[in-house]
Parts: structure tokens; sequence; C-alpha cells
């Protein structure tokens, strides 16, 4: 995936951390099992995740993976 | 309100190849003029004996601790992004390995070949140039591991 691609995907995560409970960075990472680094480049928009991640994410939320990532068309 | 993040696996890795190379670039600056002055010798004659210190670097090896997991030894503790992380960087060290690799040969084929008419190569020359390759290599992955981690975000905590 390019950079400008990578900036097309947006996600709402730091959102989702706050609305449960107001998890950590750190509390995140471990229960989808990456680092804290890895949490902060996706809240940054500098990295996007594999397909397996992303419903790793979403799991963790209870959510949708669209209430998570969306893709903003040009 | 910002905290600090610990190191990741890879970025402790880079930092400890780096190390190592800097402690023997130092060592080696230091032994060379020592070396001169003990045997009464060139800078230039002390110089090669002393490139025997670039065997530290064999040290590298045990950078590998950073990777493993102490809970499961037989696993590696990289996530999906550090994973890709290396993997560029492996390129990019690999990359370079390989220019200067090349270069050197094409280079000293052509002045032994036309400059100075010799078909065969001095014994030490390709071990020598496969040494430098590797530590040409190492030492560029660690620095594009650092660049990459820099890049990404790391420096956005909450």
């Amino acid at each position: 995936m390019t950079p400008s691609e990578t900036e097309q995907l947006k996600n709402r995560i730091r959102r989702l951390r706050f609305e449960h409970g107001e998890i950590t960075q750190q509390e995140l990472a471990e229960r989808v099992g990456v680092a804290r680094q890895t949490i902060i480049a996706l809240e940054a928009g500098k990295y996007a995740p594999s397909l397996v991640l992303a419903f790793r994410l979403a799991a963790a939320f209870g959510v949708k993976m669209e209430d998570v990532f969306q893709w903003e068309s040009e | 309100m910002k905290d600090s993040i610990p190191l990741a696996p890879l970025q402790k890795l880079a930092w400890f190849n780096l190390a190592v190379f800097a402690a023997v670039v130092v060592l080696y600056s230091a032994a060379v003029p020592l070396l001169a002055w003990y045997f009464h010798k060139s800078l230039a004659v002390a110089a090669v004996p002393a490139l025997g210190l670039f065997g530290i670097c064999g040290l590298w090896g045990f950078g590998s601790y950073f990777l493993y997991d102490r809970r499961c030894r037989s696993r590696v503790k990289l996530d999906e992004r550090e994973a890709l992380i290396q993997q560029r960087a492996a390129m990019i060290g690999m990359a370079l390995f390989w220019e200067v690799f090349v270069f050197s040969c094409m280079g000293v084929w052509a002045v032994l070949s036309y400059v100075r008419h010799q078909t065969t190569l001095p014994v030490g020359f390709l071990p020598g140039l496969v040494f430098a390759g590797m530590i040409i290599f190492t030492v560029t992955q660690s620095i594009a591991i650092l660049v990459q981690f820099k890049r990404s975000g790391s420096d956005d905590a909450l």
C-alpha cells in the first residue's frame, strides 16, 4: 500500500479506545497481539493493518470492521 | 500528556548493532596509532593488523536475543508491522551490500588486469570483501530500522 493510499484509510481507533472505558494503547496492543508502537502508527494513519489485524481490532471493541476503518475515496 | 514508549525489540536490536559497530570503530581508531608507535611502523602498515578488531562484530550474533519471547523461547516477538520494517530494512541493506560488493570486485579486477597486468586476486581479498559487505549490510539495516520506526509515528504517544 502506497503512502497516499494509507492516508485514504481512516480509522476511529483513538475514539473507540476512549468510548470503551479509556483503554490505553498498551492495553489495546496486548488485546490484539501487537506492539504499542503499531497502535500508535495506526492511530496516526501511518500504517495500514493486515485484514487479520483489522478484524482483531474490531473484535477487541466489539464492533464491525467498517465501524473501525473507513476508506475515503478521492 | 506524553509518556515514554519502551523500545521495540527490533529497535533494541538495531541500537545494539550500531553500538557494537561504534565501539569497534573507536577501538580501531585508537589501535592503529598505538600499534604504529609500539612496533615502530607507519600508520598504513599498522592499519592492516588492527583490522582484526572488527572480529568483535561477531557479537552481532547475540542480537537475536532481543527478538525472542522470554516466556516462549521458540517464538519471535515481532508483530506484522515490525516484520515489514525488518523486511524493508534487510532489502535496503542487501541492495547496498550488493552494489559495494559488485563494484569492488569489478574495480579490483579492472585495476589488476589492465593496470598491473595480473590475472590472480590476492587470497585475502574475497573474504575481506564479504566481511566488509556484511558489516555494510548490518549497519545499513540497523539504520533503516531506526529511521522507519521514527517515520511511522512512534513519537505520537498518548
